[in-house]
């Protein structure tokens, strides 16, 4: 008795409503299949966001979390004045400005390398390629600080002597050689983005080259004109996770922490000022900063994507 | 000339040109593998090969000595050097060791050494002196094995919510998921850190770095749900007619399909697992018996800067994600699709 009326009530509602008891029920279960994600999403995202606001104006110290005072906007103030931040924040665009780009046109190069047919051993090939995006980001530094080492490195006795070239000062000192290897390191985290491109450009049906060949187009023709287009979602999403990760977000492929703090010098200064100067108060303020950054950042990049990005869900 | 090997000379250019641009890309993992088996008397010497060596050893009246290239009336011999000077030098010829001491006028210093090929398998067993490899294995794959089973449990059925229900508010809350993976870490971080070291008094033990696997990781629910959302949906509709639930159709139908991407995300989160040493630093500690190998051989590495012990500690800890990745490799290379509207078979 009670479960018909309870249907019946149901059904009342859905037609007051308009929606159906299934579509009702269906989010229902819906709901409940996300729920793990909603619970976690208050207590991993949302509550510490909040706190993090919070704390920002303040002047919450670790050593004596008791005495937290409500400052105002103060934190925000010392950060205009504060040359240090200013310069690593500066420094960490700049580097993403370089890095983004880079990683982005290697993996699609590495990608259509890895896909034609031309290959011989294909499997093999995308394994070794892939292999240096497994190795954790602190023995990818010393990998490279040995390979460079000017006396005894292969860089320089294998590939600069016998050029002629000099030998590149060791990246322990020196701004310029520090570059070169950012740009190297950063080639190295590029298997997952080769994946995605080349996932993407399978998923392109032959019959559309083959339509293009007839038409008389050729190889760079056939790659600049079908291929990229039709791979922009790739792209797009791969831009998307690298700026993250330059930034501090989530990473498709996590190797542990930046192998130094000059890779993403404000995420370093953060550090210092929280495990230096337990300062958590002007380092929520500094986060804050940064989140507030990447946001305009994430949101000019979403605003270009319907210009040059191909999607294919609003055909259909 | 048959017709398979007329393609291989046609399509040999490339194939050379991608293998140089490999070998370029992987020339400081080869330094790696190389410089772990070198011995360390070969380290700062200019003149070794670029191969793991030693300078030839030579046994005279019971004690080691070394081989050098020296220049005499009748041309270079190989000797041993017994007592080395800066104008001159006695030397032994290994030959004829009966002849006894020989004197060479000049400085040892500038005679070149006789290498030979040596693997010093002596830098791995200083590791497992120094390190209790095989507990930081297991504690890692246990780590790796827990978080591996909440992480893929949570977001598997998270993204199976996402492909095929409507939600209330439509797509909104799919747009909250994809933007909390570009939120900057560092944002959650304070208060995160603040709540397991002070509140909880989490520090030392392994729950800061598992808890939070349990409710999903939105990068590895976004890939699952452009996966399962490619799907044809007929057979879960036919499994709903038979009396199928929602998470029977999951287990049944999707699962069953979805391996690729399946693996493809164990396998990030695998090497996630293997290389985190960010969290373990934080909330471990380096006295904690639950130190994970990465952060073990990072503490190791900072602790003993000695070229050779260092490759050889990255090469220990890299062995066992390599050989996942060799094994799994034919179904981690197809599963990395996002554009969620394929169809493929």
């Amino acid at each position: 008795m009670q479960i018909t009326s309870v249907i019946k009530n149901k059904l009342t509602v859905a037609a007051r409503t308009g929606t159906s008891v299934e579509t009702r029920f269906k989010r229902q279960i819906g709901l409940m299949l996300i729920s793990p994600w909603l619970i976690g999403l208050v207590l991993f995202k949302l509550a510490p966001i909040m706190a993090s606001f919070v704390f920002s104006f303040t002047d919450f110290h670790l050593l004596n979390p008791d005495q937290i005072q409500f400052t105002g906007l103060q934190n925000y103030r010392i950060f205009a004045r504060d040359l240090d931040a200013g310069s690593a924040l500066w420094k960490t665009i700049k580097l993403a400005l370089v890095i983004i780009p880079l990683q982005t046109f290697a993996s699609i190069f590495a990608a259509a390398l890895l896909s034609s047919e031309k290959l011989l051993a294909k499997n093999t090939m995308r394994l070794l390629f892939f292999l240096p995006s497994i190795i954790p980001s602190f023995s990818a530094a010393l990998m490279w600080d040995g390979f460079t080492s000017p006396s005894t490195g292969w860089l320089n006795r294998l590939i600069l002597s016998p050029l002629g070239l000099e030998s590149l000062y060791h990246f322990s000192n020196g701004d310029s050689s520090l570059s070169f290897l950012f740009i190297f390191t950063s080639l190295w985290t590029i298997g997952p983005g080769i994946l995605i491109m080349m996932a993407s450009m399978q998923g392109i049906s032959n019959e559309v080259y083959e339509a293009a060949h007839i038409d008389g187009a050729g190889r760079f023709m056939r790659f600049f004109k079908i291929t990229i287009p039709l791979i922009t979602p790739a792209i797009f999403f791969s831009l998307v996770l690298n700026l993250t990760a330059v930034f501090g977000g989530a990473i498709l492929l996590d190797r542990g922490s930046r192998w130094r703090n000059d890779f993403s010098s404000y995420d370093g200064y953060v550090n210092f000022v929280l495990f230096d100067m337990f300062k958590l108060g002007y380092a929520s303020s500094l986060a804050w900063i940064f989140f507030v950054v990447v946001l305009i950042i994430v949101l000019i990049l979403f605003g270009t994507s319907k210009r040059w990005v191909y999607f294919p869900d609003r055909e259909n | 000339m048959s017709t398979s090997l007329k393609r291989f000379f046609k399509v040999l250019p490339f194939n050379l040109f991608v293998w140089i641009l490999l070998i370029l890309y992987l020339a400081p993992v080869l330094f790696m593998i190389v410089t772990a088996m070198m011995p360390t008397s070969q380290l700062g010497d200019k003149q070794a090969p670029l191969y793991p060596a030693r300078i030839v050893p030579y046994v005279y009246e019971g004690r080691d000595y070394q081989l050098y290239n020296v220049p005499m009336d009748n041309g270079i011999r190989q000797m041993a050097l017994i007592k080395p000077g800066r104008v001159s030098s006695l030397f032994v010829d290994p030959q004829h060791p009966e002849n006894g001491l020989v004197e060479w006028q000049g400085d040892w210093h500038t005679l070149t050494g006789v290498y030979e090929f040596h693997i010093a398998r002596e830098n791995f067993a200083h590791l497992f002196d120094s390190m209790p490899v095989s507990k930081m294995l297991g504690n890692t794959l246990l780590l790796a094995l827990v978080g591996e089973f909440g992480v893929l449990c949570s977001s598997i059925v998270v993204a199976y919510g996402f492909a095929r229900f409507s939600l209330p508010g439509g797509n909104l809350l799919f747009y909250v998921l994809i933007a909390t993976i570009l939120i900057p870490e560092k944002v959650t971080f304070i208060p995160t850190f603040y709540m397991y070291i002070k509140v909880l008094q989490w520090r030392g033990t392994v729950l800061p770095l598992l808890v939070h696997l349990f409710f999903g990781n939105a990068v590895y629910i976004f890939l699952l749900r452009q996966n399962f959302k490619s799907f044809p949906i007929d057979l879960e509709e036919a499994a709903m007619l038979d009396g199928a639930g929602p998470l029977r159709r999951l287990i049944s139908v999707i699962l069953p399909q979805a391996w690729p991407v399946v693996i493809t995300v164990s396998l990030l989160h695998f090497f996630y697992t293997w290389n985190e040493t960010r969290l373990a630093s934080l909330y471990l500690g380096s006295i904690s018996t639950w130190k994970p190998i990465s952060f073990a051989v990072q503490n190791y590495q900072s602790l003993v800067p000695i070229d050779n012990l260092i490759e050889a500690s990255t090469l220990i800890m890299l062995l066992v994600p390599v050989l996942i990745l060799f094994f799994a490799q034919r179904y981690f290379m197809q599963g990395l699709v996002i554009t969620g509207t394929e169809n493929k078979q």
